[in-house]
């Protein structure tokens, strides 16, 4: 047996010993699922996949990678589109599945206390016979977990009104990478100090595991009113976007989706009856006291008619508000006809660039001749241009990859940043510095040192690997500012 | 002093002395006041190599707020970043530096067609305290925390490195999210020289209304439900000579406020004067300082328990039901009481206590932050990162860092 081979094998031991075998995975073929997360075009391959049932279990477990000085990565769904839970440098992957329980529903003072494996969907069922839910609301939320969500500091179409997770977390219970255990922030919201729970969302996994999360949850709006408006191009919808945001409306969500989009979704089983030739369409939502609605949503239609709409339709029903929604929903599902792959970039630029932007993303995407669409949180600024692809073709690869880094360097040299709810992770560290000069990453590696100085949790994220050295290069002095 | 004197050939102009100005029984006859980033850069380095110690300055306006300092040898104003660099009205953004007044930057944002989300009732303070002290005030119902309102902000961090974070931007992940950590750190990590916010949309309707005094139970439930409007913007329970009088102010579009004001109406509270409740919410607010002065919040469902707790002990309370607080105030001969009242209040609401004002001798021994140990443990890790020479604010901050 050669040493790496032992080293395996009492890793595996130790690793059975806190969790027993028939929850620890390390045969290659058990092994292949968790080679990537949501985003497919990096993989790495994880020393061991462990299932932890408890807070005990983490602790456990973090410890025995410790000893054996073997990294670990938390994981959740593995819905995540930037590698954030690739399991880099041979990495055991702690699933966290199967911390799945919602500890407590607390209607009285609107929150819950749930574990990270708990889907992010089912906390809002859970809560809804209490009249209220949980306002995050990504894609991907009917499989997304809450800890993936807490890791990313996860988003979604109604983040322009609710806001995004950072912003409905309360209290975290935190496995720091020495297997030590936090409890950070308070249930009030009021937590005098440093704000650790500020800083450990966001974070990608790498400060810490998670273990519980303490939850704001929000009143189900009285009613709701979802508008769809048909623009003869993307840059009209735009512009309707910014004299909403003018006009001082605070929407629930402003989404659009491009020509592109609409004709897959309307060739798939999502079909939602839009017109083919459409442009570009546009979905607002508001919702609120029903008093107010009928003239806030009046005067979206009035505004979306200045900025150039074809048609502009209210849903009458819920029925007809789904019918909306089906276009933005199943935007993503309705790519897989067009190509094997799809890349999912998400960039966010100052609303007003919205239009300059989007015109020359897609010369970006024409010029390499790729199949670029987007459907974008335009409310936000989020733009996410979606490159169809077959990664089988590597001269096709190579012009994806070109065309994401000059889709982002154009996204900052707007006043914008390269990642508005997917988070950095493998995907786009080289390209932080697009974004942060080194003083400023050294600042980040400051609190990433005061959690986890061995840099065992989650390694490979975030930060570059080419450029940036935070030992060698403790006080980076003059850096460039980036013009923001 | 002696080490700050010998600086002052390099320091040049920067440096003025003055009368001693106590900041929790530690004298302090110096102010530096940096031009701009790359001077208080240079200012840190040299305070650092020095062995001195600093406190960061806006308006002065909450210099109570914090641990006794265990050094501070000067001040460092941040009267030169006063600057309101950028306001988008198209985005609803703005970028200021840290040493506008909160007042400026409201009057710029109104001019412009927006609010600025952020409340130091009428305390006078500067965008660097309020952010730095994360203060928050009746309105942070409406507007949310100051901490959720920056959108990115540079800070000289306490070894002269400048950094950047965050961006301009409503929506961001890229890399960590360094502002929640800087904002309410009181400067113990660096000083933030400047920021961009989030504006809010200015209201199309305010309204103010309310109740008569009511006993306590009575003002909590109801408190609780006002805060819960959709257009609460303000909550306030205030002590009165026969009990507690609810104060709701409710902002937003016209046909919501109108709805939510019919809804407090038949509640039994009446319409007030815009005016007259900003004037007496503020002096309530900022006048309750006193001697001194405890925040502690609770779960709402455990605010009555909480506020039970304090009544007897406190001269005066002050509930914002919304934010799930309780301000309580006390004369410095009842310190050490109030401390202990105040801790059984936080245990009783499920919260935590922050004693805002105290008499130094009453601070002595004690962290006003009330940080739990491994918040204290954590404290210090990344105060020894950040600065290892305890160059700012040396001792002040949670943990005594």
């Amino acid at each position: 047996m050669t040493a790496a081979l032992a080293e395996h094998a009492r890793l595996i031991e130790a690793l059975e010993a806190t969790v027993g075998a028939d929850r620890c995975l390390h045969r290659r073929e058990q092994l292949l699922v968790y080679e990537c997360d949501g985003l497919t075009l990096h993989t790495a391959d994880p020393s061991a996949v462990v299932f932890p049932e408890s807070r005990d279990e983490v602790q456990a477990i973090v410890r025995a990678c410790r000893k054996q000085r073997v990294p670990f990565v938390p994981r959740g769904a593995g819905t995540g589109l930037s590698g954030g839970a690739l399991a880099n440098d041979g990495a055991v992957v702690i699933e966290c599945s199967r911390l799945n329980r919602i500890r407590a529903i607390d209607p009285a003072n609107r929150i819950a206390v749930v574990e990270p494996g708990v889907v992010n969907a089912d906390l809002s069922a859970a809560a809804r016979p209490h009249g209220l839910f949980y306002a995050p609301d990504p894609s991907s939320q009917l499989a997304c977990t809450l800890g993936g969500n807490v890791a990313e500091n996860a988003g979604g179409p109604h983040t322009l009104k609710y806001g995004t997770t950072t912003h409905h977390v309360l209290a975290l219970e935190l496995v720091l990478p020495d297997g030590s255990c936090f409890e950070l922030g308070s249930a009030t919201g009021f937590a005098p100090g440093f704000d650790w729970v500020g800083a450990v969302v966001g974070s990608e996994g790498t400060l810490g595991i998670v273990t519980a999360i303490t939850v704001r949850l929000s009143p189900i709006p009285e009613s709701v009113e979802t508008l769809l408006a048909i623009f003869p191009d993307v840059v009209s919808a735009c512009r309707a976007v910014g004299m909403v945001i003018e006009a001082a409306l605070v929407p629930a969500a402003l989404e659009i989706v491009d020509q592109r989009t609409i004709r897959a979704v309307e060739d798939s089983v999502y079909a939602a009856g839009l017109p083919r030739d459409a442009g570009a369409i546009l979905i607002a939502e508001l919702d609120g006291p029903a008093v107010a609605l009928p003239a806030q949503i009046e005067r979206v239609r009035e505004l979306c008619g200045r900025a150039g709409a074809d048609r502009v339709e209210i849903a009458r029903d819920e029925a007809e508000r789904q019918r909306f929604w089906r276009a933005r929903k199943g935007a993503f599902g309705a790519m897989g006809r067009l190509a094997p792959d799809l890349y999912v970039h998400d960039a966010v630029v100052p609303r007003s660039a919205l239009p300059v932007v989007l015109e020359k993303v897609c010369e970006i995407g024409d010029r390499y001749g790729l199949t670029l669409s987007n459907v974008f949180h335009a409310g936000d600024g989020n733009l996410h241009p979606n490159i169809s692809f077959d990664r089988r073709d590597p001269d096709q690869l190579a012009r994806v990859m070109a065309a994401g880094a000059e889709i982002l360097k154009l996204c900052v040299a707007a006043g914008g940043v390269i990642t508005g709810e997917h988070g950095v992770g493998t995907e786009k560290r080289e390209f932080i510095s697009l974004v942060f000069g080194d003083a400023d990453l050294e600042a980040m590696q400051r609190l990433r040192a005061t959690f986890d100085p061995d840099r065992i949790c989650n390694p490979g994220k975030i930060f570059p690997t080419t450029r940036f050295c935070a030992e060698s290069n403790p006080k980076a002095r003059g850096y460039d500012r980036v013009p923001m | 002093m002696g080490d700050l004197e010998a600086l002052a050939p390099q320091l040049g102009d920067a440096l003025r002395f003055h009368d001693p100005i106590a900041v929790d029984g530690v004298p302090i006859s110096a102010t530096i006041t940096p031009r701009d980033e790359d001077d208080l850069s240079a200012v840190l380095e040299a305070l650092g190599e020095a062995r001195c110690a600093a406190i960061p300055l806006g308006a002065g306006t909450q210099l109570g707020l914090g641990n006794a300092p265990q050094r501070a040898d000067c001040f460092l104003s941040l009267a030169e970043f006063s600057h309101v660099d950028e306001l988008d009205a198209s985005e609803g953004v703005c970028h200021a530096g840290a040493g506008t007044p909160l007042a400026d930057l409201r009057a710029r944002a109104r001019e412009a067609g927006w609010e600025l989300p952020l409340d130091d009732a009428g305390r006078g303070g500067t965008l660097g305290g309020a952010l730095a002290t994360a203060a928050l005030a009746p309105r942070a119902l409406g507007f949310g925390r100051p901490r959720d309102v920056v959108l990115g902000c540079e800070v000289v961090l306490a070894d002269g490195l400048r950094t950047r974070c965050g961006g301009r931007v409503v929506k961001n992940v890229t890399g960590y999210d360094m502002a929640k950590l800087y904002v309410g750190s009181l400067g113990a990590l660096g000083v933030i020289t400047g920021a961009w916010l989030r504006l809010a949309p200015k209201s199309a309707a305010v309204r103010v209304l309310q109740s008569e005094e009511l006993d306590d139970p009575h003002a909590l439930a109801l408190g609780v439900i006002a805060a819960r409007l959709a257009t609460a913007r303000s909550c306030l329970l205030s002590d009165e000579t026969r009990g507690l009088r609810a104060t709701v102010e409710l902002a937003g579009e016209s046909a919501s406020v109108e709805h939510d004001a019919q809804d407090l109406a038949g509640r039994g509270l009446r319409l007030a004067s815009p005016a007259l409740r900003d004037a007496a919410a503020a002096r309530r607010f900022a006048g309750l300082a006193g001697a001194v002065r405890f925040v502690v919040s609770s779960l709402p469902a455990r605010l009555a328990e909480c506020v039970m707790e304090l009544r007897g002990a406190a001269a005066e309370l002050l509930v914002l039901p919304g934010l799930g607080l309780v301000c309580a105030r006390g004369a410095s001969a009842d310190a050490a009481a109030l401390f202990a009242v105040a801790a059984r209040a936080a245990a009783a609401g499920g919260g935590r206590l922050l004693c805002e004002r105290a008499p130094h001798d009453a601070k002595r021994g004690r962290d006003v932050f009330a940080a739990p140990p491994s918040d204290a443990a954590l404290s210090r890790a990344l105060k020894a990162r950040f600065d290892p020479l305890g160059v700012l604010n040396r001792g002040r901050f949670a943990g005594r860092v």
